[in-house]
């Protein structure tokens, strides 16, 4: 194990931030942290690091307790803070140079891993700029480029995306693939599914503190009911068709909004088939139609109730 | 020292901003300079009197007057004509006029009357110098006279040049070292108190800012550097700063005024400063412990320096203030540096007894630096708990 936590409760006052939040990360693997806003990721993180006092539970890093003084340990992990932490008074190359130079004191080498940061995050072209000229997204990978610059085992990278546009956000993710098959163990929380499902191996959700649920991909999806989801455009439809469509075998639910059926339907089921039977034999007219696996929010949304993204 | 080197570059960048206070010193500094240290002599010298001499008989003696008297007076040549006179006086061509009776030489070897005519400026100081020297050659010559009976007017003439020649040397009966009393030095270095205090808060407080932001300590905190560590580079960092800002302000004087550095005051005016420094200094980094923006660095930097700095006497001489002021001063650092400043002007000798006032401000001084860095580092302890 890279990071073992067991138990954590962290309380801000009355609210209970992290409740008794458990997870294990393996070495090399990409662990993906997803919840919505305020769901106690950053707070997670942060006791992690020991940035934060925790009221209960252990914190394990690298097989030894994590402690404000664990320098050797802290010395194997790159960490990418959620708000920007670089320097307004250096430039680009400055700033990566200096973080990069709290961890190797070598001046070559150094030189070489900031060049290295800086092609990893396409600012070739902005190594003399200040943070306060560049757009936000370009900050954002400053940001990165500065938490891992000196190539660290373990990397925790806290919502690294926001505010960057989908073309660099593809990068920073393929960058982040890339860092794993060289050997770094990642640490990437989001509370965009669509990231978490296309970079993480291992995937946490959380919501209010709590892991509601844990695993790969498919583990997650698995562990609800709903198989696919099916989208069709129908123009005219009774209330008494609905109640039919309902009770059709597989089928969890039916909707007709706005000139769409929206149709849930359980794992194996075939129920498209079944659904467009149905629609022909009672001369319902209907026009394009998508079929859609779950998704995460899927996943979320079944078990807590609500949408991942408000 | 990655800590360190980041430090001081920001100290260059923040470079501008502290100018400002640089430049508007040596403005003033060099205006000073240039109305007070005038080549005003310590030594004394006579101004010599404008003076209008009519002799109305030629004796050798007269003559002998005459080349006496113009040794301490400018003789200007006039025309025996009253109206032309008149005018001269009137015009300030002469302060005095001299006449010489005919028969008066003999008047005064014979024990006669002794009475010159004279017209002169009232009021006029170079005047009294003339009488002096009339009365004394004339008194003389008669004192001679009656000593040796039957000497030659020549001869007497050659006995009073003698006498007479070579004014007698007046001093100033105070010693070298103390022409720094009210002089450009310690109007300098009183002034710097200024400029040092508001060069070193904005500096420094500006540069601790942008490590005290939470952002980068915590990212700090991330890194395998320990917190002492990170602390005594930052410290390391504001130490070079205070040091080259108070070379280079005090590099200032010695463009100004180079004959300073030959004294011994001026030792004492650098130990001084050089503590005062250090006081600032620390007192800069424990405002960079409390206060959260810059806008409240600007605005403290501006309070504390303006001040301190009317308050002890740095603008307007520690005698000209009223004592309730002096006690309140007595608070601040900057009185005691004032006050070790006066002192030091005043030094003439260097022994223990005389040092011991400048040393025990000095010493004060060093307690206010004790204090100050006590409290940085209490508060700083604190804010790493509450983390
Ligand atoms: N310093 C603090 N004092 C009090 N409450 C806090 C503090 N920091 C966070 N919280 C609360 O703790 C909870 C978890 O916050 P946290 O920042 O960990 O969420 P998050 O998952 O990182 O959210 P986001 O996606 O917005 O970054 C929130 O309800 C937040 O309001
Ligand atoms: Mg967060």
């Amino acid at each position: 194990m890279i990071i073992h936590v067991k138990n954590l409760l962290k309380r801000y006052g009355d609210l209970v931030a992290l409740d008794h939040l458990s997870l294990d990360i393996k070495e090399g693997e990409i662990f993906g942290l997803l919840g919505p806003n305020g769901s106690g990721k950053s707070t997670a993180i942060n006791c992690i690091l020991s940035l934060l006092r925790f009221d209960k539970g252990e914190i394990e890093i690298f097989g030894k307790k994590m402690t404000p003084d664990a320098y050797e340990s802290k010395r194997n992990i790159g960490i990418v803070m959620q708000n920007v932490a670089v320097f307004n008074e250096l430039t680009v190359y400055e700033n990566i140079d200096y973080f990069c130079g709290l961890y190797v004191h070598d001046k070559s080498e150094r030189k070489r891993l900031v060049e290295e940061a800086i092609d990893f995050v396409e600012l070739g072209n902005f190594k003399k700029f200040h943070p306060k000229k560049l757009s936000g997204g370009l900050l954002r990978r400053l940001n990165i480029a500065c938490g891992i610059a000196h190539r660290p085992k373990l990397i925790i990278l806290d919502e690294p995306t926001v505010a960057v546009d989908p073309q660099s956000r593809n990068k920073i993710l393929e960058g982040i693939a890339r860092l794993n098959e060289q050997g770094a163990t990642i640490v990437y929380t989001s509370h965009y599914m669509e990231e978490v499902e296309q970079l993480c191996s291992r995937i946490a959700i959380l919501d209010k503190g709590r892991v509601i649920a844990s695993g790969t991909q498919e583990e997650l999806k698995a562990m609800i009911t709903l198989g696919e989801k099916i989208t069709i455009e129908a123009f005219s439809i009774n209330e008494h068709e609905l109640q039919q469509l309902r009770e059709l075998s597989g089928v969890l639910s039916v909707q007709w909004v706005e000139k769409r059926l929206v149709i849930k339907s359980g794992k194996k089921a075939g129920s498209l088939e079944a659904v467009l039977d149905f629609l022909k034999t009672h001369e319902i007219g209907f026009g394009r139609i998508y079929s859609e696996l779950p998704t995460l929010n899927d996943v979320f949304l079944e078990i807590t109730g609500k949408q991942l993204r408000d | 020292m990655p800590v360190f080197n980041v430090c001081l570059k920001i100290f260059r960048k923040n470079w501008l901003s502290v100018s400002i206070y640089v430049v508007i010193f040596l403005a003033i500094a060099i205006l000073i300079s240039a109305t007070s240290v005038s080549d005003q002599p310590t030594t004394f010298a006579q101004k010599k009197a404008r003076i209008a001499f009519i002799a109305e008989e030629q004796t050798p003696l007269v003559k002998g007057f005459r080349k006496e008297l113009s040794r301490s007076t400018m003789i200007v040549a006039l025309p025996d004509q009253s109206e032309k006179l008149q005018d001269a006086l009137y015009f300030r061509q002469v302060t005095y006029i001299l006449r010489i009776p005919k028969g008066f030489t003999e008047n005064v070897l014979s024990g006669g009357n002794m009475r010159l005519e004279k017209t002169v400026v009232p009021n006029s100081i170079e005047n009294t110098y003339v009488d002096l020297n009339v009365d004394q050659y004339w008194n003389l010559a008669r004192l001679y006279a009656t000593h040796e009976p039957g000497i030659s007017q020549d001869g007497l003439v050659s006995r009073l040049k003698a006498n007479l020649s070579g004014t007698t040397p007046v001093f100033m009966k105070t010693e070298n070292a103390a022409k720094t009393s009210d002089s450009f030095s310690m109007f300098y270095f009183n002034f710097l108190a200024y400029t040092l205090s508001a060069v070193l808060i904005m500096g420094i407080s500006t540069a601790m800012m942008v490590f005290r932001r939470r952002d980068l300590r915590m990212r700090h905190y991330c890194s395998p550097l320990k917190p002492t560590n990170i602390t005594m580079q930052l410290l390391a960092a504001n130490l070079l700063f205070a040091g080259a800002s108070w070379a280079v302000l005090v590099g200032f004087c010695f463009l100004l005024d180079p004959k300073s550095i030959a004294t011994i005051n001026m030792l004492y005016f650098l130990i001084n400063s050089l503590l005062f420094t250090g006081c600032i200094a620390s007192l800069s980094y424990l405002i960079s412990t409390v206060l959260k923006s810059l806008n409240a660095v600007s605005a403290v930097c501006n309070l504390i320096t303006l001040g301190t700095c009317f308050i002890s006497g740095v603008f307007v001489p520690q005698e000209f203030l009223n004592s309730t002021v002096l006690k309140i001063a007595s608070f601040t650092p900057t009185y005691w540096y004032v006050q070790a400043n006066t002192k030091i002007a005043k030094l003439t000798h260097f022994s223990w007894d005389h040092l011991a006032p400048s040393l025990y401000s000095m010493l004060i001084m060093l307690a206010f630096t004790g204090a100050f860095i006590a409290v940085a580092l209490v508060i700083g302890r604190r804010q790493q708990a509450t983390n």
